[in-house]
C-alpha cells in the first residue's frame, strides 16, 4: 500500500510522495452533491480503474478513497460504529469482515446483483465477495538457488539444502499486524498441520523477515533482497510478475488457497444508497471484465473463454477456496488467536514486544 | 270428505315469489354447516402445523447445536491446572450449515473467569443449572432473539477441579425459513383439501337435492287430474317422501271418488221424491180440471203434494247437514263441551215431529253435567240423525210402537247414550252394513241413506264407540260411548 508508487506516479504524480496513501483519495467531480467514502484494504493501483469508471458513470458522485490496513480496518469501524466514516468496507481479511458482520456492524443490501451472486459469495446480504485470487509464493528466479518449488514440501527441501542462501532472504506476512496474514497462516495450519509446523519452525530458523504488506515483500523479492515470498495476494504478485521477468509467481501445487475480497457496508454509514449503487457495479459485468481484461483483480465471474488469461486461475493442484461462513470465526476465536501468535512468535524466535 | 280451504290456495304470485325468497334453503345450510366444519378442522390443522413446525425446525438445528456444543466441550481440557480450549473448525462447519446465522459462544470457568468467545455474552438458563446437562433456550443478545445452549461441566484432575460453562448461540434464522416452509407447505395442503371438501359439499349438496327436484318436475309436468302414483326411480332418501306423495294422491283419489259417487247418488236422491212430487202435482192438477173432481180428493192430492215436500225438504236438510258436518269436522278443533246440552236440544227438536208419527219421545236423564271433547253441533246432528232413525222405523211394523227412549248415562269413563226403540229391529247380517254410505236397509221407508254414515263419520270422528243392539223384546239400540273430558288441573 504505502509502496505502491510504481504504479501510480503516473495518475497521481501530483500528489506528495507517501503522504497520498495515508491521506484520502478523491475521484470525479468536485462539485457532485454526493460523497462516496470507501475504506479499504486494497491498493488503489488494483481499484483505481474501477473508481473511475464509477464516477464515469455516475457523474453526482464524488469518491474519497482511504487505504487501510486490513487489522486497522477492523478496528476502525469498531471504533466509528456510533458515527462511521466509511460508506463502504472492503477487504481482504475476510475472517475480520465476517466477524464485523457477525457481530452486528454491517447493514443489509439486496439488488438484482446481489441476488445473483452465489450463495458461497455472501453471507447474510451483508457482506459481499467481488473477487477471489489465489494465493501464491512469488519467487527472485535469478536469485533462487536451484530448481524453483512447485509446493510447500520442495520449498521445505530447498530451504534445508540452502540454508545459507536461503537465510534471511524468506519473506511472509507479519500475522500480527496484517489481518489477512493471520488469516492465510490460520488457513494453512487448518489446511495441514504438520506441513504448516514444519515450514514455520524452518521459517523460524532461517529467520524469515516479516512485513505488514503484501507489496513491501513484492519489492524485496524483485530487488533480491528476498528470494522468496511466502502467501502473497495473487492479484499483486501477478501485477509484478507480468512486468517483471525476474518474478515467477507459484500457485503452490499440494494446495492453493484461494481468497476472497469482500466489502461491507457499516451499519449507519453516510449515503449507504451510493454504497449499494458501488456495491452493484463491482458485482456488475463491466467491473468484473475490467478486472480481468486490465489485469486487476481475480474477478469471481471470469471469462473462461480466454485460456491462456493469468486472471483465470488454474492451480496445478487442488485448491483450498476459504470459505465465506461462520467457520472463519473460529480462526479469530480469542483464545485460539492469542495461542497461534504465541506459537508463530515462538518459532519465529520473536518476542512479542517486537 | 274433501276439504276445500280458498285461504291458503289462492296466493297470489307475488307472495309465492316473497315466500320463496324467505324460506330457508337447505343446500345453504348444508353448505354453511359444511363450510364451518371444515374452517374450523382447517383452523385448528394450521394452528397445529404452525406449532409443529416451528418444534420441528427447533429440533433438527437444536442438533446442529448440540453437536456443535458438544465438539467445543470436546477440546475443553485442564492444561498446568489452567483451562484451554482449542475450538475446533469442524464445530463451526457444524454450525455454518445454517448458512446465515449469527454464531455467538462463550468458554467461561466459575473459577478461572473468562476464557474465549464474546465476554459480554451473560446469559443464563432459564432452569436451575445441572451439571453436564445441556439446555436450551431463546434469549435476546446483540439485537436478535438467539437460540442458546448452555453446558456446565466439571473439569478435574488429581491437583485440581473446575467448573467449565460453554454457552454457544446462534441466530434464528434458517429455524424460522425451515418453519415457514414446512408451514407453507402443509397450509397449502389444508387450504386445497379444505377446497376440494367444499367443492365436494357443493356439488354433493346439488345431487342430494337432484331427487326432490326430479320428484318436482314429475308432479308439475302431470296432466290435469293424473292421481296416478310417481312412477320414477328415487335413491331410498326420498322413497318415503315418493311413498308419502303416492299415498296422499291415493286418498285424493279415494276422496274424490267418494265424492263423486255421492255427488250422483245425492242427486239420485233428490230425482226420486221430485219425480213423485211431480207425478203427484200432475195427479192433482188432472183431478181438478175432470169433472169427477171432488173437493175430498183435491185436498187428498195437496195433502200428499205437502207431505212429499217435507220429505224432499227432509232430504236437504240432511244433505246440508252432513256438508255442515263433514266441514266442521274438518276445521273446528274439539273442546270441552257438555253433552247433555245438544242432546237435548235435539230431543226437544224431535219431540213435535215425534208426536206427529204417533211415537212418544222421552229422555231419561238424571245427570247434571257431562264433559266431554267435542264439539255440539256435530253432537247435535249426529243425535237427531239417530232419534230420526228409531222414530221413523218405530212408527211402521205391525203393531206400532210408540215409544223411542233416549239414555244417557254416567260410567267410570265415559258417558254412555243410548237411542232405544221398538221397532222391527234390524237383522244381525245388516248390522254391519248400516253405516255404509247411501245403504238403505229397507226401500219402503223414506231416507237418504246418509243419515247413519254421518253418525259414523261423527263417532269415529270425536274417538267415540258405537254398537247396534237389539231392545228386549224386539226392536233396536243405538249405544254410542264418549270418553269423559279428563280435566287437567294442574294446567288450570
Amino acid at each position: 500500500m504505502r509502496s505502491a508508487v510504481v504504479f501510480l506516479f503516473s495518475a497521481l504524480s501530483m500528489m506528495p510522495f507517501k503522504l497520498w496513501a495515508a491521506e484520502p483519495v478523491w475521484f470525479g467531480n468536485a462539485n457532485a452533491p454526493r460523497v462516496l467514502a470507501i475504506d479499504s484494504a486494497m491498493d488503489l493501483a488494483s481499484f483505481e480503474p474501477i473508481l473511475k469508471a464509477f464516477v464515469a458513470l455516475h457523474p453526482d458522485v464524488r469518491v474519497v478513497y482511504r487505504d487501510v490496513n486490513t487489522l486497522e480496518l477492523y478496528y476502525l469501524i469498531i471504533q466509528e460504529q456510533k458515527h462511521p466514516v466509511a460508506s463502504l468496507a472492503i477487504s481482504s481479511a475476510m475472517d475480520l469482515h465476517l466477524k464485523l458482520v457477525n457481530d452486528g456492524y454491517a447493514q443489509t443490501y439486496q439488488s438484482d446483483f446481489t441476488d445473483n451472486l452465489p450463495d458461497n459469495f455472501k453471507w447474510r446480504n451483508q457482506l459481499f465477495a467481488f473477487s477471489i485470487e489465489p494465493i501464491v509464493m512469488l519467487v527472485n528466479k535469478e536469485a533462487f538457488p536451484g530448481d524453483l518449488p512447485d509446493d510447500r514440501q520442495s520449498l521445505l527441501q530447498t530451504i534445508r539444502q540452502n540454508e545459507k542462501t536461503m537465510t534471511k532472504r524468506i519473506g511472509t506476512y507479519d500475522i500480527r499486524e496484517s489481518g489477512v496474514g493471520y488469516l492465510l497462516a490460520s488457513q494453512d495450519a487448518r489446511q495441514a498441520d504438520v506441513t504448516w509446523g514444519r515450514l514455520l519452525e524452518a521459517f523460524g530458523s532461517h529467520d524469515v523477515q516479516t512485513y505488514c504488506c503484501t507489496h513491501d515483500i513484492i519489492d524485496d523479492v524483485a530487488s533480491g533482497k528476498l528470494v522468496l515470498g511466502y502467501n502473497l495476494l495473487g492479484s499483486y504478485a501477478s501485477q509484478r510478475a507480468r512486468d517483471d521477468s525476474r518474478l515467477k509467481m507459484i500457485l503452490p501445487k499440494d494446495y492453493t488457497l484461494m481468497l476472497m475480497r469482500a466489502a461491507l457496508i457499516p451499519k449507519g454509514a453516510p449515503n449507504a444508497a451510493d454504497a449499494g449503487v458501488f456495491l452493484d457495479f463491482l458485482l456488475s459485468d463491466q467491473a468484473q471484465k475490467m478486472m480481468q481484461n486490465q489485469g486487476l483483480l481475480f474477478p469471481i465471474r471470469p471469462d473462461m473463454n480466454n485460456a491462456n488469461d493469468p486472471y483465470v486461475v488454474s492451480a496445478p493442484g487442488p485448491t483450498g477456496v476459504i470459505e465465506l461462513d461462520q467457520q472463519l470465526l473460529v480462526g479469530r476465536d480469542y483464545a485460539k488467536q492469542k495461542r497461534f501468535i504465541r506459537n508463530w512468535e515462538m518459532a519465529l524466535e520473536i518476542s512479542s514486544e517486537d | 270428505m274433501w276439504q276445500k280451504s280458498l285461504d291458503h290456495q289462492n296466493l297470489s304470485e307475488e307472495e309465492e315469489k316473497r315466500a320463496l325468497a324467505n324460506a330457508p334453503s337447505l343446500r345453504f345450510r348444508f353448505i354453511l354447516a359444511g363450510v364451518l366444519v371444515i374452517g374450523i378442522i382447517a383452523g385448528l390443522a394450521i394452528n397445529l402445523i404452525f406449532d409443529y413446525s416451528q418444534k420441528l425446525a427447533d429440533l433438527s438445528y437444536d442438533r446442529l447445536l448440540r453437536s456443535a456444543l458438544l465438539q467445543i466441550d470436546e477440546n475443553v481440557s485442564l492444561i498446568r491446572n489452567e483451562v484451554s480450549i482449542d475450538i475446533p473448525w469442524s464445530a463451526f462447519a457444524t454450525l455454518a450449515q445454517a448458512d446465515e446465522d449469527r454464531v455467538f459462544y462463550k468458554v467461561e470457568s466459575l473459577e478461572q473467569g473468562f476464557i474465549t468467545g464474546y465476554q459480554d455474552l451473560n446469559s443464563t438458563p432459564p432452569k436451575p443449572p445441572v451439571l453436564d446437562q445441556i439446555q436450551f433456550y431463546n434469549q435476546e443478545y446483540s439485537g436478535e432473539l438467539v437460540r442458546f445452549a448452555w453446558l456446565e461441566r466439571s473439569l478435574t484432575d488429581p491437583e485440581t477441579s473446575q467448573t467449565v460453562r460453554i454457552v454457544l448461540g446462534q441466530t434464528r434464522l434458517s429455524r424460522e425459513a425451515m418453519s415457514t416452509a414446512v408451514t407453507q407447505r402443509a397450509v397449502e395442503v389444508v387450504v386445497f383439501i379444505a377446497l376440494v371438501a367444499l367443492t365436494l359439499i357443493a356439488i354433493g349438496s346439488h345431487l342430494v337435492l337432484q331427487p326432490l327436484h326430479r320428484i318436482e318436475r314429475a308432479l308439475e309436468e302431470r296432466a290435469m287430474g293424473d292421481l296416478t302414483p310417481l312412477d320414477i326411480n328415487t335413491p331410498k332418501e326420498t322413497h318415503h317422501l315418493k311413498v308419502a306423495i303416492n299415498h296422499f294422491m291415493a286418498r285424493l283419489q279415494t276422496n274424490l271418488e267418494q265424492l263423486e259417487n255421492y255427488t250422483a247418488d245425492a242427486a239420485h236422491q233428490l230425482r226420486t221424491p221430485l219425480a213423485s212430487l211431480k207425478a203427484l202435482a200432475e195427479n192433482a192438477r188432472d183431478n181438478t180440471s175432470g169433472d169427477s173432481a171432488s173437493p175430498q180428493a183435491q185436498q187428498q192430492a195437496l195433502e200428499n203434494i205437502v207431505k212429499q215436500c217435507d220429505a224432499l225438504s227432509q232430504t236437504v236438510t240432511l244433505l246440508l247437514n252432513q256438508a255442515v258436518v263433514s266441514h266442521r269436522l274438518q276445521t273446528h278443533r274439539l273442546e270441552p263441551t257438555s253433552l247433555l246440552e245438544p242432546i237435548r236440544a235435539s230431543c226437544r227438536a224431535q219431540a213435535v215431529t215425534a208426536l206427529h208419527q204417533g211415537v212418544q219421545l222421552s229422555l231419561d236423564c238424571d245427570l247434571s253435567d257431562a264433559v266431554v271433547l267435542g264439539d255440539s253441533f256435530s253432537i247435535q246432528q249426529m243425535m237427531q240423525n239417530l232419534i230420526e232413525n228409531a222414530v221413523r222405523y218405530s212408527s211402521l211394523g205391525m203393531n206400532n210402537a210408540t215409544e223411542v227412549i233416549v239414555q244417557v248415562s254416567a260410567f267410570e269413563r265415559f258417558y254412555r247414550i243410548k237411542v232405544i226403540d221398538y221397532g222391527n229391529g234390524i237383522p244381525d247380517i245388516e248390522k254391519s252394513r248400516v253405516f255404509e254410505r247411501f245403504y238403505r236397509g229397507r226401500y219402503d221407508i223414506a231416507g237418504s241413506g246418509v243419515g247413519l254414515a254421518m253418525v259414523k263419520d261423527i263417532v269415529d270422528h270425536h274417538s267415540a264407540r258405537i254398537e247396534i243392539l237389539d231392545t228386549y223384546p224386539k226392536g233396536t239400540t243405538f249405544q254410542v260411548d264418549f270418553a269423559k273430558f279428563i280435566f287437567n288441573e294442574d294446567t288450570v
